[in-house]
């Protein structure tokens, strides 16, 4: 997890994982949170998992002087294998990652504005914390945005 | 399919010379170490002979993942403190480092990232083995783990330039990517891997994890559970996203793997969740 405030580049790459960027629009401070699944068991490294992670990012957003009315979240990640057998519950994990971070976000009142999720592809992707824009590198091509 | 393609892969493995190399030494231990009557000492001598290799296996014999906490300062100390199987895994990581460790352009990975995708699918298919107790063949798997992909090294340059016809074909027939690999170049990873470890001259073993990763249920049935370990953890690594390329998820995901090994979806979630861990270990190795 990573969280900083202008300049700065934060990047990671996805799988099934899914990758928060959270942006303060007016103190321009981010920060982004990489989850490889939905629910903490308890003895987890909080880091990793949606529900933890997402409430730890937060706080430290708002210890660099964030403020929550100024928040938004984009969302990337949560691909699936492309072909498995219905009854093997990882296979979904990229679908319950994408749904559990998007109701921890909720229960905080960050609204997503901004995801590219989903499907079978791998993502690179790049949060810029001078303004809050992702941009999305997956199967040889790149997409922007901007919302914050 | 591009005959022209075809041709020239098929070209690069009829002239041995095109294939990638890798230090002699690598395929004498493997030999050796399968042979009961070849004492410690001439595996000892053997690894001694090449200088260059020798320096970096005993500094990985002294690394966070191997070390037993002694230092080792000698090949024939290695043998002894960490025994025989595990310096033949370590021999085989310095011997494909080169090779694996740089840019794999057609299928968009940057420099390191297939290696390091390698010694985690290593390190994740010994827990594995150790996991579904075929602690056995837990040394046979983390090499399998290493060089599984060795085949994109050379299929890259071709993939560059049909990646969109393939991964459309994927798509379009819902066929996985290698399978995709196949019908527009006439070949896919998996083969070329094979004949690259024939050329090596690696054991047969070591040919069918790489030859059927991606379809571990054509593995010969003597082979199915080791070609399972390392499908399962490679699966699990490109869902973390380690060394997930261009290729993406285009890939299925075994059930005669799942059900060969016997893993539990509760299992298969612990070893998922388990990945950072597994990083952890992989970094101290690469």
């Amino acid at each position: 997890m990573g969280a900083s405030s202008s300049p700065g580049i934060l990047r990671t790459i996805l799988g099934s994982c899914v990758g928060i960027c959270v942006y303060d629009r007016m103190k321009k401070v981010g920060g982004m949170a990489h989850i490889l699944l939905p629910n903490n068991p308890g003895d987890g490294n909080p880091e990793k998992y949606a529900d933890s992670a997402i409430p730890l990012l937060i706080s430290r957003l708002m210890k660099d002087g964030a403020k929550k009315e100024f928040l938004s979240a984009k969302l990337a990640g949560g691909a699936s294998m492309f072909k498995f057998n219905a009854s093997v519950t990882l296979g979904q994990i990229g679908e319950r990652n994408i749904e559990e971070s998007k109701k921890i976000l909720e229960k905080n009142g960050i609204p997503v504005l901004e995801q590219d999720t989903g499907g079978s592809t791998g993502r690179v992707i790049d949060f810029f914390l001078e303004d809050g824009r992702m941009k999305v590198k997956a199967g040889g091509q790149e997409k922007l945005f901007y919302k914050v | 399919m591009h005959a022209h393609i075809q041709q020239r892969i098929q070209g690069i493995i009829n002239n041995l010379d095109q294939l990638p190399s890798i230090p002699d030494v690598a395929s004498k231990v493997l030999t050796m170490v399968n042979d009961p009557d070849v004492a410690f000492k001439a595996i000892a001598d053997e690894i001694s002979k090449d200088q260059a290799i020798t320096t970096n296996i005993l500094k990985l014999c002294n690394s966070a993942y191997f070390s037993k906490g002694k230092e080792i300062s000698s090949i024939d100390r290695a043998i002894v403190t960490l025994g025989i199987k595990e310096v033949k895994d370590i021999v085989v990581v310095a011997a494909t480092r080169e090779i694996l460790n740089k840019i794999i352009v057609g299928y968009d990975l940057a420099r390191g990232e297939l290696w390091k995708h390698g010694i985690a699918v290593a390190v994740l298919s010994k827990r594995i083995a150790v996991l579904k107790n075929q602690k056995a063949i837990a040394d046979i798997a983390f090499t399998g783990g290493i060089i599984h992909d060795v085949g994109k090294t050379v299929l890259a340059l071709f993939v560059q330039n049909t990646f969109r016809e393939i991964l459309d074909l994927a798509q379009s027939r819902q066929i996985q990517f290698s399978d995709a690999e196949k019908e527009i170049m006439g070949f896919d990873h998996q083969e070329i891997g094979e004949k690259i470890l024939t050329k090596w001259k690696f054991p047969e073993v070591l040919k069918s994890i790489v030859r059927y990763h991606h379809e571990p249920q054509k593995a010969p049935a003597e082979y199915l559970p080791i070609v399972s370990i390392v499908h399962i953890a490679n699966t699990l690594c490109l869902m973390a996203g380690v060394g997930i390329g261009a290729d993406g998820l285009y890939h299925e995901l075994s059930d005669a793997a799942i059900k060969t090994l016997g893993l539990t979806n509760r299992e298969m979630e612990d070893l998922y969740g388990d990945m950072p861990r597994v990083l952890d270990q992989a970094s101290g190795i690469l």
